[in-house]
């Protein structure tokens, strides 16, 4: 059998849908555990189901994309390795970025015409090794970094006053935030050659388009108390935003 | 919600969620490492060590910087459970951060409280099961979804799906503290204006933009502090 078919093949499926499933087990472990926490520490169970009725709209979207990797990366690996790889530990952006480095040192091409069995083994090792360093440094250290940074902490309840935790988390994200939207208006100022103006200005109109729906969607809750639309305000406008890109046309 | 009384089941959830996550971070990495050479065993092959090592030395380098960083920005907003799910479901900054972000915007959380890391918990460990979800749906689906999803049509907008995530993120942050959100703005966009090649390496210039906006932060809190104090 060709290497790409046996990259297809029923066992392959069976090898990496277990991992998959062991991980949704995981998450469903982690989610009762939490639930049951919740609800032993007073916690308003309503609050709760909209922070998971928010996280599984806001979700969906993204996931669609990630989807949307498997298909790109399916052409090369087969469709049973890029679906483990971005189901678990995997990022939409690292993948493909990986996959090639890996070709490029076996010295082949990222496809099926030039994959052979050796290849993927080494292309699917250097992948898995690549980014599992979080989940290491979260097993060795998480927990002292976490009882280091609550200072002995235990669970207070918070203060009325803000603190600055609260003002640091918004700040990393203001940072964030302010690195991609940068990234947008460099990429159209000196894509094609500095302060030349002549890049792709897709990415930036398809965020400003993103922005103003959310701010369409934050009027309507705040000042029109329809509160029902915050769950779904990240995700319709992040809707609207790629609809902007199917009409600028990428 | 008040948990001042519920001290000790919160500490022993803490305990039992931090020796959970290691356990299952442990099985999934030995699960990770060890499909390749199962995986070769069944194709009858087996990983080139060597090609492994120096493509590692290439782009792995990189990647465990930004693990590192990873690790130590996003631990304290997510807590201990959802840390452990978010690393070992990965997608962080596209998907898990935000997603937790807004649910602990939602309700109110605040960061180092029991709810925050409850809230965290819950909203990861549900996107999470809705990417595996989609995501098998998506494969069993795969061939009569192919054209559809790789219509030339539809291709921008799934091309588009960081930026359009990162503008509905910055009307809602960026709105918080506008004169904050500017300065580190435009020092990255003049940044990426004058290199322009660093637009390959944006998740590492989160770094340094949220390091500004972190300080920048930090004096404005003590400032207020002192003005109250007066």
């Amino acid at each position: 059998m060709p290497v790409f078919e046996q990259l297809n093949s029923g066992t392959m499926y069976l090898v990496c849908g277990a991992i998959v499933a062991f991980v949704a087990v995981v998450c469903a472990v982690f989610m009762v555990r939490a639930w049951r926490a919740g609800k032993a520490l007073g916690m308003d169970t309503a609050r709760m189901k909209r922070a998971m009725t928010a996280s599984a709209t806001f979700s969906f979207l993204p996931s669609v994309g990630i989807l949307l990797g498997v298909i790109a990366l399916s052409g090369s690996l087969g469709i049973p390795w890029p679906w483990l790889r971005l189901s678990v530990i995997g990022a939409l952006h690292y993948e493909t970025q990986v996959a090639q480095a890996a070709a490029e040192q076996l010295g082949q091409q990222l496809s099926a015409e030039s994959m052979t069995a050796d290849g993927f083994c080494t292309i699917a090792l250097l992948m898995s090794v690549c980014i599992m360093w979080g989940m290491i440094l979260m097993t060795v250290f998480g927990k002292r970094y976490l009882a280091k940074l609550s200072g002995g902490r235990k669970a207070e309840p918070a203060s009325d006053k803000p603190g600055f935790a609260d003002a640091a988390m918004t700040a990393m994200f203001v940072g964030m935030v302010s690195a991609y939207i940068g990234s947008y208006i460099g990429i159209f100022a000196s894509g094609e050659g500095r302060f030349l103006f002549r890049g792709t200005w897709t990415p930036l109109a398809v965020a400003a388009v993103a922005a103003l729906a959310m701010a369409g969607f934050t009027w309507l809750t705040e000042k029109k108390h329809m509160e029902w639309l915050e769950g779904f305000s990240v995700a319709g406008s992040m809707l609207l935003g790629m609809l902007a890109a199917v009409l600028i046309g990428g | 919600m008040t948990n001042t009384n519920h001290k000790h089941p919160y500490d022993d959830y803490l305990r039992s969620t931090h020796r959970l996550g290691r356990i299952a971070s442990i099985i999934t990495l030995a699960l990770l490492v060890g499909a390749p050479f199962v995986i070769g065993g069944y194709l009858g092959a087996k990983p080139d060590l060597g090609a492994a090592a120096r493509g590692f030395l290439a782009v792995g380098l990189v990647w465990t910087v930004s693990s590192v960083a990873e690790f130590l920005v996003y631990t304290p907003m997510l807590g201990a459970g959802g840390s452990y799910l978010a690393f070992i479901t990965g997608n962080l900054i596209n998907m898990k951060i935000p997603c937790a972000m807004n649910a602990r915007e939602m309700v109110k959380a605040k960061t180092g409280t029991a709810e925050n890391e409850i809230i965290s918990t819950l909203s990861i460990a549900t996107s999470s099961l809705v990417t595996i979800l989609v995501l098998a749906f998506g494969v069993l689906l795969l061939t009569p979804l192919r054209p559809v999803l790789q219509s030339p049509v539809l291709r921008p907008a799934f091309d588009q799906v960081v930026p359009a995530l990162f503008g509905a993120l910055a009307y809602r942050y960026f709105r918080k503290d506008i004169v904050l959100a500017l300065i580190p703005l435009m020092v990255m966009t003049a940044l990426f204006m004058f290199v322009p090649s660093l637009t390959s390496s944006t998740s590492l210039m989160i770094i340094p933009s949220g390091a500004l906006a972190i300080g920048l932060s930090y004096l404005k809190f003590r400032k207020t502090a002192q003005e109250d104090k007066a």
